[in-house]
């Protein structure tokens, strides 16, 4: 079912999203999947030598999956922009220690209306995003605009 | 340290397929699924997608990203000609304007330039910043996607 443009008002909320907590091998099918092979990503080696204590989650990848929470709720043939600033790196769940890293490894995306407008003809709409973990670290912000029927 | 002299430089244009498969692949990825029966149909089956009123299958809102990767030496050979240290590379924003939708199939023409190229901060706390502006083109000659990556070495 596709919303409206009457149907959304300033301040609607979309459905909050929750990623599974994110593990190593989420990373690696991401860099099979774009390409992104950066050692950053999967090799602990390489983040020992540039002084970091974990590898960490493409930023792309939590875009991404902020991407599938907006067409989830609105599809892509609405979307016209999407935007997004990287604010902290994210962590992988570690298997030997899941109670204890499931949190910083679980994405959580929400976006609100806060703007509606007329452009090249359409009714649009414009909303602020933001994905943070489950212990309430900012991850990502940025926003979208989508034009509705 | 980036190469401040690449400000304007154009990347050599590259052409790149569409297949169906690295759509699906990517589609998993970023739904953190297991296999292709779990994501949305509109991502491999021609009929779903037409259905929820697409010309075909569909591509994923960040798919434009492998363009990055796929073409001109991918990662390490895009941060070579820029001078760019990879052990400080992080990405700081992308931003995405949609004009059209790229479908399975699309033979896809990318032009990549640097736009802009800075360093922020003094002393020994200083963060490069390059700027890079990427345009898709389809098999049409339509302009379907801009995009613009913000990289720093911190």
């Amino acid at each position: 079912m596709d919303l409206n443009y009457n149907d959304i008002d300033i301040g609607y909320e979309m459905p909050a999203y929750a990623s599974q907590p994110i593990t190593r091998t989420h990373l690696v099918r991401y860099a099979g999947a774009s390409g992104d092979f950066n050692p950053l990503h999967h090799d602990q080696t390489f983040i020992k030598v540039i002084g970091l204590k974990n590898v960490i989650a493409h930023g792309m990848l939590i875009m991404g999956i902020v991407g599938e929470a907006i067409t989830s709720w609105i599809g892509n043939k609405h979307l016209r922009k999407f935007n997004a600033k990287f604010l902290t790196m994210t962590e992988p769940v570690d298997w030997d220690d899941v109670e204890n890293t499931k949190d910083r490894a679980t994405i959580i995306v929400r976006a609100k209306v806060v703007k509606k407008f007329e452009e090249n003809g359409e009714k649009r709409f414009k909303c602020e995003i933001i994905a943070q973990d489950a212990l309430g670290s900012k991850k990502l912000s940025g926003s979208f605009i989508a034009a509705m029927p | 340290m980036a190469d401040k002299s690449k400000v304007g430089m154009e990347f050599p244009v590259y052409t790149f397929k569409v297949e169906k498969d690295k759509i699906i692949e990517f589609a998993i990825a970023v739904s953190q699924k297991e296999n292709k029966e779990e994501i949305n149909p509109i991502y491999y089956d021609e009929d779903a997608a037409q259905k929820a009123g697409y010309e075909g299958i569909i591509t994923p809102p960040t798919f434009p990203t492998i363009s990055f990767f796929w073409t001109g030496g991918g990662l390490m050979g895009t941060i070579k000609t820029l001078g760019i240290d990879l052990g400080r590379l992080f990405d700081r924003e992308e931003e995405y304007e949609y004009f059209g939708s790229i479908y399975a199939g699309d033979v896809i023409t990318r032009k990549m330039k640097v736009v802009d190229m800075y360093t922020k901060g003094k002393g020994k706390r200083t963060i490069d910043v390059t700027v890079l502006e990427t345009e898709l083109i389809n098999q049409r000659g339509e302009l379907v996607i801009k995009y613009r990556s913000t990289l720093m070495e911190i």
